[in-house]
């Protein structure tokens, strides 16, 4: 009897103990899991603390001269007759028409506006074709070389800048707004030209659905509120790791290469819609095989 | 409710009836969290795969949700990373339901905590390229990073205050 009634003890303490020991254990496990659990917002936390407390580096393209060499000036006005052999190019997205809507004017000439920024690969090659095209029907002055940002995709894609350039033309008028260089200032990249109020009311108007996919993207160009073209019409990737000279020397000597392909075959579906807007002037650009390469899409 | 049927070897395939093996919120809160979580994924892949063709840039902010999600990082392997989050949240809401929270499998137990611990550290290494590398925030991604933390902490927690625990040895 009394040898039952010490097995019964010695198993209720045997119970008591394991009980203790689970007990411990979970206590245990609930300890480390509040660590875990913790771990991963402070290293967060310390993550952001690195960000913040490190400077941001410098995002521009580098020490080039903003100053545009000889031969880079004469590729953007190239021969007509390289125009003319390159036709519709290769790798192109022509402007799309929009129907309908109120003429955009400045001086009393139709307007072709440009929105873009420094900072974007996209807006750099964007800006060799629109330059090539405008050319035909006027002329720039204070062009600058350029490079977009360091720290985006296509990094330091060599381009020229629009910002205090002038254009002249007895046939149109042009606007080109960069709004923003490609140096970081803070989380963004430091503002350059401001939009006018007009220029702002095209933007929230045409560069917006249901004329753009988003609101708002670069670059972005209005010709006359009659063609519209969101989003570069060639890759940034065909200039990756050229110089601007490289560029220039592509445009001039070698116009079956991908890059004179893309870039002069954009630049003459612009010139198809500049003649619409000009009703085909002048004719020695309007009536040449370079113009008449995209006149099924822009309608002239 | 202490019944406790046994297919299996102890601590292996073993069901048990009773529902307060995970603490009661462990359940509501983890299914809430992975539901959250699913949507925002499927939210953040319908703009991955719709955001402007590639060839224009957003207009850059430190808040940003384009720059973020047509960046180079939004793919990873060349799969959309919300798409990883959506099979990541769905892998999670499966791995959540009360059946699976009842049974005392220590491998499903432990396939749950290494799923989360993996949405945990991808979170981590996506906050980090938009601290370090895009230098733009998504305030959607942030929802989704909150969320897989939540859902990370919510498991290891109930997990460790099972009881009994699948992890105990017998």
């Amino acid at each position: 009897m009394a040898q039952t009634a010490r097995s019964v003890a010695r198993q209720r303490a045997e119970r008591a103990r394991l009980a203790r020991e689970r007990a411990a254990r979970r206590a245990r496990r609930i300890r480390t899991a509040w660590w875990v659990v913790a771990a991963a917002p402070a290293f967060v936390a310390l993550l952001v603390l690195i960000r913040v407390a490190i400077p941001d580096a410098p995002t521009g393209g580098g020490a080039d001269s903003r100053q545009l060499s000889s031969a880079v000036i004469a590729a953007l006005r190239p021969d007509p007759s390289t125009l003319d052999s390159v036709g519709r190019g290769q790798g192109v997205t022509p402007p799309t028409p929009i129907a309908d809507q109120p003429p955009l004017t400045a001086d009393g000439k139709p307007l072709v506006l440009y929105v873009g920024a420094e900072y974007c690969p996209f807006c750099a090659s964007q800006r060799w074709p629109l330059a090539i095209a405008l050319s035909r029907f006027g002329s720039f002055t204070g062009l600058t070389a350029s490079r977009s940002a360091s720290d985006d995709v296509y990094p330091n894609t060599a381009t020229i800048s629009f910002h205090g350039s002038t254009y002249v033309s007895e046939y149109l008028a042009f606007q080109g707004v960069e709004l923003a260089t490609n140096e970081r200032q803070g989380r963004r990249y430091a503002p350059l030209d401001t939009l006018t109020p007009e220029q702002e009311a095209v933007m929230n108007t045409y560069n917006a659905p249901p004329y753009a996919a988003q609101a708002g993207s670069i670059p972005f160009l209005d010709f006359g509120n009659r063609f519209l073209q969101t989003g570069a019409s060639v890759s940034p990737q065909l200039l990756v790791g050229l110089s601007h000279d490289e560029i220039a020397a592509e445009l001039v000597s070698n116009p079956d290469g991908p890059v004179a392909q893309a870039i002069l075959g954009s630049a003459n579906a612009f010139t198809a819609a500049l003649c619409v807007l000009t009703d085909g002037q002048p004719g020695e650009v309007c009536d040449s095989p370079a113009a008449a390469a995209y006149q099924a899409e822009v309608g002239g | 409710m202490t019944q406790v049927a046994r297919t299996g070897p102890a601590g292996r395939g073993t069901t048990a009836t009773r529902s307060d093996v995970a603490p009661a919120w462990a359940v509501p809160a983890s299914l809430a969290l992975a539901l959250v979580g699913l949507g925002l994924s499927i939210y953040l892949t319908i703009e991955h795969f719709t955001a402007p063709g590639s060839l224009a840039c957003p207009v850059g902010g430190a808040v940003d949700c384009a720059q973020v999600t047509t960046s180079p990082q939004s793919e990873f392997l060349n799969i959309p990373v919300a798409v990883l989050g959506i099979v990541f949240f769905a892998a999670m809401l499966a791995l959540c339901l009360p059946m699976l929270w009842r049974r005392m499998d220590r491998r499903l137990w432990q396939a749950r905590m290494a799923v989360a611990g993996i949405g945990v550290l991808f979170a981590i290494y996506l906050i980090f390229a938009e601290l370090f590398i895009i230098e733009a925030f998504c305030l959607w991604c942030t929802a989704v990073h909150l969320v897989a933390f939540g859902l990370f902490a919510v498991v290891v927690l109930a997990s460790a205050m099972a009881d009994p625990s699948p992890f105990d040895r017998r």
